[in-house]
């Protein structure tokens, strides 16, 4: 009995809470629109991940100090497979009636349809992060401005100084991102690219799914196989923390040398002591503003969109003494 | 009688772990096969390393589905309580002892949320720990920022500690199995929790109350994944906010290969670490050939599927 009047009164504040906001945006919407400060809408991927809370702590800070030039609207979702609540938060931005959306795509072609979508409903769409698929946005004729690092490119640089203390013929192990996800190929073949340039032998490569324990084991195991290991190369730094990990385990951390990507405070530490040697910095927490700058620069300008791409940094223990002194 | 005595318990234990024993000696010879260093001593040790964590909380879960309950939450509890221990230790600059003492009050307090819940209010164990699967991954977020927090060398010592090759996580492990196997088999509680498993108003009818019963096994459960959080905490020298992430299903599908009914009253903590040694036999010598992503997940998918066939045959 009380419970079932306890869950009405629940339905009821949520019904008066919903309809209250309903017809607050309602309201509001042409006023704020018409006082000429644009609506930004964020969409991010997973915040269960540090490099996109950062990324979005980042656009937050610059909205803050930069309050008259836009109001922010920042969602994430719950986890990084989650495609069609992304795709919801975008039909909800549409519905909102936003200046316009700055995405990180989950899916780089099942995101697609939505923006286009936006984009007929006269919102400017900027694509960060993760670049939409080019074949999938020629075919819906829409042409998405991308804002973003080359992650090949910066998984070559880090590829590069690890080639510098290999030989040729030296047995190395690529350890990929969840499968299919865009960046993490465009890493991994970075790391190709790099390890084929200094005659490195490629003995494995496989996806640990950017998670640290899944990491540790497959590492584990190609240490096991391939005793004259000398290298292995991690598509993010959550892998690099794994891969130290089965080093430890297997009395090997002195024989073979790690790299990452990301640059996490974790990785740092690790850099400074040693264990790891190299990652890459792609600024997360510049990505957005940069995406939202550049978005706020369409809507005054109302230039042709073209992409920007944005640097990625080698970050070595050399580079850490630098930024520290 | 007195000729059959010496042989019978041999005989029992045969019977009932030898099919599993069979099972991982099959996986075991397989890719000694395909591959060139399985069946080395070091790559035991490897595994040996490798499995702590998921053998305690295996322990728990076993408990938990004996008594006809069942616990989602493990996964999220290991992530929260070794969140709590890296941000109380590098954030509150907390000695270690503190921080670790902080991280097993963590799995204290799930477990005691979890059957204090489900007992109390008459709820299927199902939805609470659901709930707490939420809870605990949104408090973990919530603690360390999402942020990975690296401990480094203060923590190292308990994955670190080896004797004969093996880390002293491995020995724990197997201390917390034998430990469970006895009080499950040997004690009056371990009766209690079957009992409540298989029919819990017979239970109440002899003058037992089931539900303190239950409210332990979730305690159980909460202060092993607790453990098993420190020891995955030091074996990467770190605490990741994502650790633990499918966990559950993991120590679930180890726990059912092991023979423990879902539907409570029966199982077994020895064949429940067996079923872990499977799973983990499987991942290590899949990664070791170098099989694709899609090849390792049908193919431990089927292997779980089998063992339970196989579970059923010896039983009929």
């Amino acid at each position: 009995m009380s419970m079932k009047t306890l869950i009405s009164l629940i339905l009821c504040a949520a019904v008066v809470a919903g309809c209250g906001q309903a017809s607050d945006t309602a309201s509001s919407k042409p006023e704020t629109a018409k006082a000429g400060k644009p609506k930004v809408a964020l969409v991010m991927k997973s915040l269960a991940n540090a490099f996109f809370q950062t990324m979005q702590k980042g656009a937050e800070d610059h909205q803050k100090a930069h309050p008259s030039d836009y109001d922010l609207i920042a969602n994430g979702i719950e986890n990084e497979q989650d495609v069609p609540k992304q795709v919801e938060l975008v039909e909800q931005m549409i519905a909102q009636k936003v200046d316009a959306i700055v995405i990180a795509p989950a899916d780089s072609k099942a995101l697609v349809p939505v923006c286009k979508e936006a984009m007929d409903a006269g919102i400017v769409v900027v694509n960060i992060d993760n670049k939409l698929d080019v074949d999938a946005l020629k075919e819906k004729q829409a042409s998405i401005p991308f804002v973003g690092p080359d992650n090949r490119k910066g998984s070559k640089l880090v590829g590069d100084f690890l080639a510098k203390s290999l030989k040729k013929g030296d047995e190395v192990a690529i350890v990929g991102g969840l499968a299919g996800a865009f960046n993490g190929v465009q890493r991994q073949l970075g790391f190709e690219d790099a390890m084929k340039a200094c005659g490195a032998n490629i003995v494995s490569e496989q996806p640990a799914d950017w998670d640290t324990a899944k990491a540790e084991t497959i590492v584990a195991a190609i240490l096991t196989q391939h005793p004259q290991l000398k290298a292995v190369l991690c598509a993010n730094d959550s892998m690099a923390l794994g891969a130290i990990g089965a080093l430890n385990g297997a009395n090997r951390i002195k024989q073979v040398a790690v790299v990452g990507f990301d640059n996490i405070a974790a990785v740092q530490a690790l850099i400074k002591e040693g264990k790891v040697l190299a990652t890459a910095d792609q600024h997360g927490d510049q990505i957005a503003v940069e995406g939202i700058q550049y978005a706020l620069e369409i809507l005054t300008k109302k230039s042709a969109p073209q992409d920007k791409e944005l640097p990625v940094d080698l970050v070595t223990a050399e580079s850490l003494a630098k930024t520290k002194s | 009688m007195q000729a059959r005595a010496p042989g019978s318990p041999v005989r029992a234990a045969l019977a009932e772990y030898g099919p599993l024993f069979v099972v991982l000696a099959l996986l075991v010879g397989f890719f000694s096969l395909k591959t060139g260093h399985f069946a080395t001593l070091a790559n035991f040790a490897t595994i040996a390393n490798q499995i702590p964590a998921p053998s305690l909380v295996a322990v728990g879960v076993t408990f938990v589905l004996i008594a006809a309950e069942i616990d989602l939450s493990v996964g999220s509890v290991v992530g929260l309580s070794g969140s709590v221990l890296g941000v109380l230790f590098l954030q509150r600059h907390l000695p270690m002892p503190v921080a670790i003492a902080a991280c097993l009050a963590s799995g204290v307090a799930a477990g005691l949320f979890n059957g204090w819940v489900t007992t109390g209010f008459k709820l299927p164990s199902f939805i609470v720990t659901l709930g707490m699967l939420e809870i605990a991954r949104g408090a973990t977020y919530w603690v360390t920022h999402s942020q990975t927090q690296y401990i480094g060398s203060p923590i190292e010592s308990v994955a670190a500690t080896s004797l004969f090759g093996l880390s002293l996580p491995f020995y724990v492990a197997v201390f917390a199995v034998a430990c469970g196997q006895f009080v499950l088999i040997r004690t009056v509680f371990g009766r209690y929790v079957m009992a409540a498993g298989t029919n819990p108003e017979a239970l109440r009818f002899s003058g037992v109350d089931p539900r303190p019963i239950k409210r332990k096994v979730f305690l159980i459960c909460g202060v092993l994944a607790s453990v098993a959080a420190v020891i995955d905490v030091s074996r990467f020298q770190s605490a990741d906010p994502n650790a633990g992430i499918g966990l559950e299903l993991q120590a679930i599908a180890a726990v059912v290969i092991g023979g423990t009914s879902l539907m409570g009253g029966r199982g077994s903590v020895i064949s429940s670490f067996v079923g872990v040694l499977i799973i983990s036999v499987l991942g290590s010598g899949l990664a070791a050939m170098g099989a694709q992503d899609e090849v390792k997940r049908v193919v431990t998918g089927i292997v779980i599927v089998l063992a339970v066939i196989i579970d059923r045959y010896r039983r009929r």
